[in-house]
């Protein structure tokens, strides 16, 4: 009972023990994953030479040190990367502890905990297939160990043939199971670790910096059709103080508050966003949002937040309307949106005026600035020069070249130059179309900044004079930004349509979408989802609940109980086939017999039972000999025996 | 030809009474070129089996009395130096001849009992450095005691493995019993025998049994019992390769007995409990009880 493990077994348990710890590696402290990988080498060679492996005293030396190491990296063996860490080393310090069948266990046992484990920092659709392949290497170590010839292809298949079996029943409890909500792990540690994004604070490189990134942000699902390109912009933070080189949002207790409620009209877009995890609470509406459930708010800037964990996906059902108008604006609002650093120079007045003309209208003012912008050299770039000083009189009348950010600040600088309130907005702007699962996906690279001015009697109103320079930037939904980066284009208009997309691009958006549904319906089934579809099957208590558990999972297993104890009827030898219609007609007639009696010794208990039928009876099974055990048999021996079979009448 | 082998089961049938199944078994193992080993308590005619398959088959033969004491040399033969020639000369021992009857098998060592089992397996005997060939055809009837029975030496699993079949015979029913009493001492009906077929003629049935045809279907439910025994927890081990190649050699035998020119299910299942008996348990001499439940699970189609 307790003899050593076969070499066989160990090399198997070691082999999955291995794939388990492998994702750990990527986020348990090196130590910790150092040392696991330390023990695990140990237990490889000591499969070969077992005199290798320490002693009790040797082994209560290594746990003292792997529990110090773990403790030293966290501090203490609460939280979900102290406690995956205390498993990690757990599990390596038992691979140097096998006296027996019960230590196996024990390292099986464990090591499906560490894998679940896995999910509490990816919840991917392939970390899942990944980790389901990783439990069929684990069950197959428990059929080896229990197995009297072990090999390896069997035990993995029938490994694959229990998780396959088991997969329905855990869907079903998966569904209906009550889910458990607190404590949410992720708020166990906090962790913000360098998510890229937007932030509250607008550098002259930050927008460069993200337009390298593909990140998902977020995903959109239009009910109808899409907006068009031009009025694709997801509104984030809008920043109004600007101290030369840098904008900021108005701190949130100092913010003016706008008087009136925007009013909108024409028609809105209904839409569903699901954004990806982010540092920020911020949610990105399509401008401007009219219509969005209660978890979420409007701030004064008209920027949606919500007061869920933003480290989480989310899914919002959200309204747009693009034709709005935010009414008045208050004295405070005024004055903030006014702000310069320090006095504009000359030259900017001079440009002003120039601008100006003779009308004292803002909208001529504002055409003109973007003629300005069109007419004169400027040029689109991503990697401008640095401009140290003065940033906005060096853009304008030196350097004429720089990206979103740039034009923005410039254009919203002059504007408050000449008394015109006016802000900066970032967000993004575009996405690309996804064929496959419908939505639009929308990338770090898409990131923007485009311009607000204040207009007596319209509001608050998008300008984006970036469209005056690149306008392949804003109507189309290519990734100008990207690719000037990587120098492959400049500003010949792309051409990219559905008929020239690639297989790979078909292949990552088919992609897309499977992780889209995989989030949907998977990963964002929470306690909400769950009681909004118990009540649509009628389940409103606790009882009703079990009985339906109860109920799913027991006629789960019966149908596979069905499956599996059933006689074998997969042969599809018309012969056979035959045969067996002949079998159950006689087990009609109330001949009994089993599977392992032949056609002979068949025939002989047929015969006793029905002597009336002895003629009948011969004759089928001599031509069932012929056709299944004699060489030579000719098709017409076929029709024969069915002849023979369909008109034996019992 | 068919006629001389039903003579033959038929006069078998008339010293050895009641045990036509036996008798058609062994008959069908020495079809099959293989050894026999047949087991029981003493008394209930192991050694009259044996001598009249002998006689009935007309091969040279020998019988070996196995001992305690009895050594490798009393079995192969030994060297002997020759004082006329000024030279060593090689006796051969009473393994020499077509059919051995080895009587009593495991009441010897196991040391004269490998001797007479790497005999079988080889069919050559190899004494000091010198290989000499065995007789063709070349048999051995072993007879053994129940393996519980005091002053034994259990065969060994890998040894029970060389032959083919083990038969039990057991206590013969009633009337049989009244008749053996009532009838002539069996030795002297043997005596009286005549042999039914010549060595040539076994060697021309020997190979018109091998030629009896195994249909796919047949090869199915066979490797189904194989898959079957190597699986099923009732067994320690499974049933060998050899095991399946003795089983469809018997079979086909068996089938050519009954004079069918394609195996049927029916004598897989009927040499199933003499060829896989002894292989799946050895220490148990109910080889009937010990397949049943390959017979009753394993699905024929």
């Amino acid at each position: 009972m307790n003899a050593l493990p076969s070499s066989r077994l160990l090399w198997f348990m070691s082999g999955s023990i291995g794939l388990i710890a492998l994702p750990h590696a990527w986020h348990v402290p090196p130590l910790l994953i150092g040392f696991f990988g330390l023990m695990w080498l140990w237990r490889l060679l000591a499969i070969a030479r077992p005199a290798w492996l320490p002693n009790r005293w040797g082994l209560f030396a290594l746990t003292l040190a792997g529990i110090g190491l773990a403790f030293s990296q966290h501090r203490g063996v609460f939280g979900r990367d102290a406690g995956t860490g205390l498993f990690v080393v757990a599990l390596g310090l038992k691979l140097l502890e096998i006296r027996g069948k019960r230590d196996v266990y024990v390292i099986v046992y464990l090591a499906f905990v560490v894998a679940a484990t896995q999910f509490l920092y990816e919840e991917s659709i392939l970390m899942a297939l990944y980790i389901l392949l990783v439990c069929t290497v684990l069950l197959a170590t428990l059929v080896t160990q229990n197995s009297v010839s072990p090999q390896t292809v069997p035990a993995l298949k029938t490994a694959a043939t229990l998780i396959v079996q088991a997969l329905p029943i855990a869907m079903v409890l998966f569904v209906l199971f009550p889910r458990l909500e607190a404590p949410r792990w992720s708020w166990l540690d906090a962790d913000n670790q360098a998510k890229s994004g937007l932030s509250d604070t607008l550098e002259p490189g930050s927008i460069a910096e993200l337009s390298l990134s593909a990140e998902l942000v977020f995903r959109v699902k239009f009910d109808g059709d899409l907006p068009p390109p031009a009025q694709r912009y997801w509104r984030g933070p809008v920043y109004s103080l600007f101290d030369g080189s840098a904008w900021k949002a108005a701190p949130a207790l100092f913010r003016a508050a706008n008087p009136d409620q925007p009013a909108f009209g024409g028609r809105a877009y209904d839409y569903t966003l699901m954004m990806e995890p982010q540092k920020q609470n911020w949610v990105f509406a399509l401008e401007l949002p009219s219509a969005f459930p209660a978890g979420l708010r409007r701030n004064e800037l008209y920027q949606l937040t919500t007061n869920k964990n933003p480290g989480d996906r989310a899914e919002y059902r959200i309204s747009s309307t693009p034709a709005y108008n935010t009414g008045g604006i208050s004295p405070a609002e005024r004055r903030e949106n006014l702000q310069l650093p320090g006095k504009p120079s000359e030259r900017i007045r001079n440009l002003i005026a120039q601008l100006r003309g003779t009308e004292a209208s803002p909208e001529v003012l504002i055409a003109n600035l973007l003629q300005h912008f069109h007419r004169e050299n400027f040029r689109y770039t991503l990697n401008p020069e640095p401009m140290p000083e003065r940033q906005v009189e060096t853009f304008l009348f030196e350097r004429r070249a720089g990206f979103c950010s740039h034009y923005a600040t410039a254009f919203v600088y002059l504007l408050r130059a000449a008394e015109i309130p006016a802000r900066v907005v970032g967000g993004y702007q575009g996405g690309r179309f996804n064929t496959v699962g419908g939505f639009l996906e929308v990338r770090q690279a898409d990131a923007h900044a485009w311009a607000e001015v204040w207009l007596d009697g319209k509001g608050w109103v998008r300008f984006d004079p970036t469209a005056a320079i690149a306008p392949e930037r804003i109507e189309q939904s290519v990734n100008v930004d990207l690719q000037i980066a990587s120098g492959a284009a400049n500003f010949s208009p792309i051409q990219l349509d559905a008929k020239t997309l690639t297989w790979l691009q078909r292949g990552r958006q088919l992609w897309q979408n499977v992780d889209y549904q995989w989030q949907r319906w998977v990963i964002n089934y929470d306690t909400d989802n769950q009681k909004a579809l118990l009540q649509s099957l009628g389940i409103d208590d606790f009882v009703k609940l079990g009985y339906w558990l109860l109920l799913s999972v027991g006629g789960l297993s019966g149908l596979l109980a069905w499956r599996l104890l059933r006689p074998n009827r997969r042969r599809r030898d018309p012969v056979l086939l035959t045969y067996r219609q002949f079998c159950d007609k006689l087990r009609k007639a109330g001949v009994d017999f089993g599977p392992g009696d032949g056609p002979q010794t068949l025939a002989q208990r047929a015969k006793t039972v029905r002597p009336d039928l002895a003629d009948a009876i011969d004759r089928i099974a001599a031509v069932f000999i012929r056709l299944r055990y004699e060489p030579g048999a000719e098709t017409g021996d076929l029709r024969t025996l069915k002849t023979l079979v369909r008109g034996l009448r019992v | 030809m068919d006629v001389a082998l039903d003579r033959l089961i038929a006069a078998a049938n008339q010293i050895i009474l009641g045990k036509e199944r036996q008798i058609q078994l062994a008959v069908c193992c020495l079809l099959a070129k293989g050894h026999l080993l047949i087991e029981d308590i003493p008394g209930v005619g192991k050694t009259t089996l044996s001598h009249t398959l002998a006689r009935l088959f007309g091969m040279e033969y020998q019988r070996i009395q196995f001992t305690s004491d009895i050594l490798p040399a009393d079995i192969v033969g030994s060297t002997v130096f020759d004082t006329h020639k000024q030279q060593f000369k090689f006796h051969p021992g009473p393994i020499f001849k077509q059919m051995i009857l080895a009587d009593e098998i495991n009441r010897a060592t196991p040391k004269a009992q490998s001797a007479l089992l790497e005999a079988m397996e080889e069919r050559q005997v190899t004494v000091e450095g010198q290989t000499y060939a065995l007789p063709q055809p070349f048999f051995v009837i072993a007879t053994q005691n129940p393996t519980n029975q005091i002053g034994t030496f259990p065969l060994p699993e890998s040894q029970v493995d060389r032959f083919l079949m083990r038969i039990e015979l057991g206590y013969p029913s009633r009337q049989a019993e009244r008749e053996l009493l009532a009838g002539q001492p069996r030795h002297l009906l043997i005596n009286a025998l005549a042999e039914a077929l010549s060595p040539a003629q076994l060697v021309e049935l020997q190979q018109a049994a091998a030629s009896v045809y195994a249909s796919p279907a047949l090869l199915d439910y066979l490797q189904a019992i194989l898959a079957y025994t190597r699986q099923s927890p009732d067994f320690v081990n499974g049933l060998s390769p050899r095991a399946g190649l003795g089983l469809l050699a018997a079979a086909k035998a068996w089938a050519f007995i009954d004079k069918r020119q394609a195996v049927l299910p029916e004598d897989l299942q009927a040499v199933l409990p003499a060829v896989a008996g002894h292989r799946l348990n050895a220490g148990s001499s109910d080889s009937v009880g010990i397949v049943a439940p390959i017979l009753a699970q394993v699905s024929v189609h």
